[in-house]
């Protein structure tokens, strides 16, 4: 893993893009794995009675790959302090779903230089599903 | 007029602690089975050597895990159609057929590692009911504090439920 560094770091940067294509298959193991029996992540017919045309990807999955998607950036050295996001609309599997970013702010918190994100996840259409906020410490 | 979505009772749990604090080992093969199906294969996870190298001293718990190292299972007569645990979980009593997950806001305090022992004690912050395109729903929004065996606060998770 590439370790990022807070002078290498300019406001106005974007991260580089990340896609995540979820099959069902994955959704299952992520409710599995989370203890979660919500029927609208893995039975379709169910999904349909709530007005769903499929089966949906989970909001804390979607919210993992955005905690993902920033302590890649970051690397093994960077530290994620804050992440927030809010899960606007549907997401679909068996679509590409891509995490966008980009630095807004660096400063110092608690002692330690930091790096502000504006993260979000698109659908295939540039709809962003998913706009979210993470800060970073970085050596 | 139509009855609120929240009764009395929930209005009276704000502010107030959901349930008995609950504390939970983090297993490192569940905190894996997470990691493998969010697709997160981050070394620091995985690989203790590439974990100390980068300052920690031992394998790292993935961040978001800490949600589901500490959800407490319950019997199937506890399930409501929708395949959810009637109360969301938490006992908060809602005139509510169907929950969406809202989005979610981490302080990330302090590193939680595998083999951590973490308690997780959770406050109902607010209930609010809106009037939307679809009707009426409830925003539920409850704080979880999780503090370590050593009796350090590690993070703390604000969580947004849509209910409808």
């Amino acid at each position: 893993m590439e370790q990022r560094t807070f002078d290498s770091v300019a406001v106005g940067d974007e991260m580089p893009p990340m896609v995540k294509h979820a099959t069902t298959t994955q959704l299952f193991l992520y409710s599995a794995a989370t203890h979660n029996p919500h029927r609208i992540h893995y039975d379709r017919e169910y999904a349909a009675v709530e007005g769903h045309p499929d089966v949906l990807v989970h909001g804390p999955l979607q919210g993992a790959w955005l905690s993902q998607f920033v302590t890649d950036w970051a690397g093994p050295r960077g530290r994620m302090l804050h992440l927030s996001w809010q899960n606007r609309a549907r997401a679909y599997p068996n679509r590409d779903l891509t995490f966008r970013g980009k630095v807004t702010g660096v400063g110092e918190e608690n002692g330690r230089r930091v790096v502000h994100l504006d993260v979000w996840e698109e659908n295939d259409e540039g709809q962003v599903l998913m706009p979210g906020k993470a800060t970073v410490a970085l050596p | 007029m139509t009855e609120s979505l929240v009764p009395e009772e929930s209005r009276k749990l704000v502010g107030e602690r959901l349930s008995e604090p609950v504390t939970a080992t983090i297993v490192a093969a569940d905190a894996h089975r997470f990691a493998y199906a969010a697709g997160d294969l981050n070394p620091l996870y995985f690989d203790e050597d590439a974990a100390r190298e980068a300052g920690y001293t031992g394998l790292v718990c993935p961040p978001t895990y800490l949600n589901y190292a500490t959800t407490v299972d319950k019997p199937m007569s506890e399930l409501r159609p929708d395949g959810l645990y009637r109360g969301g979980g938490r006992n908060i009593p809602l005139r509510v057929n169907r929950s969406m997950f809202g989005g979610e806001e981490w302080d990330f305090v302090a590193t939680v590692y595998m083999g951590d022992t973490v308690t997780a004690e959770s406050r109902l912050l607010s209930l609010e009911e809106k009037s939307g395109g679809a009707g009426a729903f409830v925003l539920t929004t409850r704080e979880t504090t999780f503090t370590n065996q050593h009796g350090t606060v590690v993070a703390r998770a604000r969580q947004v439920g849509i209910s409808r």
